[in-house]
């Protein structure tokens, strides 16, 4: 039992952080809460979703078609709604709070509710390991989660774009002086971080189904991970990814899982009563040392 | 428009709210000299190098940089008409050795323009630079995270930060404040040689003894009005000079 609990705690942890990565790396370069965040995966995989069986598309056009939307649905909902309110961090909040929750209940207006509404696995293949039956989805959540953080990384800290991102998450204004224009560099962010929660979506939706209220769902586990790591931190996403995702599994195999919840949340309260600015956030210890 | 001077100001007028932080400011910055901009606190010395930088947009007035119209032009695009500036307060990557810090300057889209994108290797080139302003060669403190840099070394990063993209005009705003004597006689001779390879300096600055040494000309700032400019002598010789500084005795 320990042996298969170790094992989906894995798979769990994988699926947070691939869950918490867009939001977080929009967060860490702009400063931009995206609360939109749940619905762009829900609607890229509702896209998905219509493409294959509406508009009788392939699999993989379908998902990539769907992705460069939401990519772009990202751009779109930063230059004409997000760059006016830029820099009120609660109206940027209620903004995107707004356009999420509009999608979200839009679908849910639609009927897109039931069973029916799911995206099909990449393989439909499963073995055993460590005594455990997994299937190839889960593994699948595993190693594209593990190649998406190390792309990630080699892309913030090895392209030039990726050195500017770094440039205006660490400071707009100096940013602006090295002729790097903020807004551009934001735009990209936002769509960025939109379209790893399509990435997300079709990884990860193949295991469940879709619905409106995933979307909620998606937010918050989003933001769980993002608080326990400290906002903006990718090296905090996949500490607190690991954190809650073993904590999760591990209490629903020993404690039942009508714990889940709680302990996640407990999880959430400890840390920020410790460490206020979460395991790998630094923000608030560097302004203290000004 | 002449050539010699690399900025030219007409009519420059910021309002922030009701406070009118710049009003009708004419100016003209020479190429090739010091100008020391000085002026109690609050009266728009900041506001000016933000006007110039495309960090604020004026409510009124115009700003040349060499004749060309720069009064509305996006602070990423000033930079690449060679127009760099510190801040006062400091903001390094603090997680980052200090020539780690030089990255984003050193890949900037004005250093790829200037040097055609062939800089060799940047670290080195960062090394030199930091050295350029202080940071002694072979030693340890290059390699210090920024983070447990003292003062001193953090406002020459600034310094090196600025130059790395190649000006013609570079603008520090209080690069003095918060250091030692000491610190600042060291770093004097850092401008004069920046003056030496022909480049325009504006220094705003409170630390006035140091500031006199080095400026070929002063200007002086009360209330957004531009209340006297000259050599040193001739500005704190003004009546008004003293009066904004002092207070008047009426």
């Amino acid at each position: 039992m320990f042996a298969g609990t170790l094992v989906y705690a894995i798979v769990n942890s994988f699926t947070l952080i691939l869950l918490a990565i867009g939001f977080n790396l929009t967060f860490g370069i702009s400063g931009v809460a995206n609360f939109a965040y749940g619905a762009l995966y829900v609607l890229s995989a509702y896209l998905s979703w219509m493409m294959m069986n509406l508009l009788g598309l392939p699999f993989f056009p379908s998902v990539i078609l769907s992705i460069l939307a939401t990519t772009l649905f990202g751009a779109l909902m930063y230059r004409l709604v997000l760059l006016r309110v830029r820099g009120q961090a609660l109206s940027e909040v209620i903004a995107t709070f707004g356009i999420g929750l509009s999608i979200l209940e839009l679908f849910r207006y639609l009927g897109f509710v039931g069973f029916e509404y799911t995206l099909p696995v990449f393989f439909d293949h499963s073995f055993i390991i460590a005594g455990t039956y997994i299937d190839m989805q889960r593994i699948s959540i595993v190693v594209l989660g593990f190649l998406l953080v190390v792309l990630l990384w080699l892309f913030t800290h090895h392209t030039s774009t990726g050195l500017a991102f770094r440039g205006i998450a660490q400071d707009e204004r100096t940013a602006l002086t090295f002729g790097i224009d903020s807004d551009w560099i934001a735009t990209l962010s936002v769509s960025l971080g939109a379209g790893l929660a399509a990435i997300a979506a079709t990884i990860i939706i193949p295991l469940g189904s879709i619905s409106p209220s995933e979307g909620y769902d998606v937010l918050i586990k989003a933001l769980a991970v993002c608080i326990i790591g400290g906002l903006g931190s990718t090296g905090g996403v996949i500490a607190a990814g690991f954190f809650i995702g073993f904590a999760e599994r591990f209490t629903d195999t020993y404690f039942g899982s009508h714990w889940t919840m709680i302990v996640s949340l407990i999880a959430i309260l400890i840390v920020l009563v410790i460490k206020p600015s979460g395991l790998f956030g630094q923000q608030k210890e560097l302004e203290e040392r000004i | 428009m002449s050539t010699d001077n690399i900025i030219e100001i007409h009519k420059l007028t910021k309002v922030f709210g009701g406070v009118t932080a710049v009003f009708e400011l004419d100016c003209t910055i020479k190429r090739g000299e010091l100008l020391g901009i000085i002026g109690p606190n609050g009266s728009g010395k900041t506001t000016l190098v933000n006007l110039m930088t495309g960090f604020v947009k004026p409510t009124s007035g115009k700003i040349l940089c060499n004749g060309k119209n720069i009064t509305r032009m996006a602070a990423h695009k000033i930079i690449q008409l060679g127009i760099a500036r510190t801040f006062q307060m400091v903001r390094p990557f603090y997680q980052l050795p200090a020539f780690k810090n030089m990255i984003i300057p050193l890949y900037s889209p004005r250093v790829k323009q200037m040097l055609g994108g062939r800089y060799g290797d940047r670290d080195a080139v960062a090394l030199d630079l930091l050295e350029e302003v202080g940071f002694e060669r072979d030693a340890y403190v290059a390699y210090k995270p920024a983070g447990a840099l003292p003062q001193g070394y953090l406002k020459r990063l600034e310094l090196a930060k600025a130059i790395a993209l190649q000006p013609e005009l570079i603008i520090l705003d209080e690069l003095f404040s918060g250091l030692s004597l000491a610190e600042v006689a060291s770093i004097v001779p850092i401008i004069e040689k920046l003056r030496q390879k022909g480049k325009t300096i504006v220094m705003i600055e409170h630390r006035l003894k140091e500031l006199f040494r080095i400026a070929d000309r002063i200007m002086v700032l009360n209330f957004g009005c531009k209340i006297a400019q000259g050599t040193a002598e001739e500005v704190m010789a003004s009546e008004e000079v003293k009066n904004a500084y002092l207070g008047s005795e009426r």
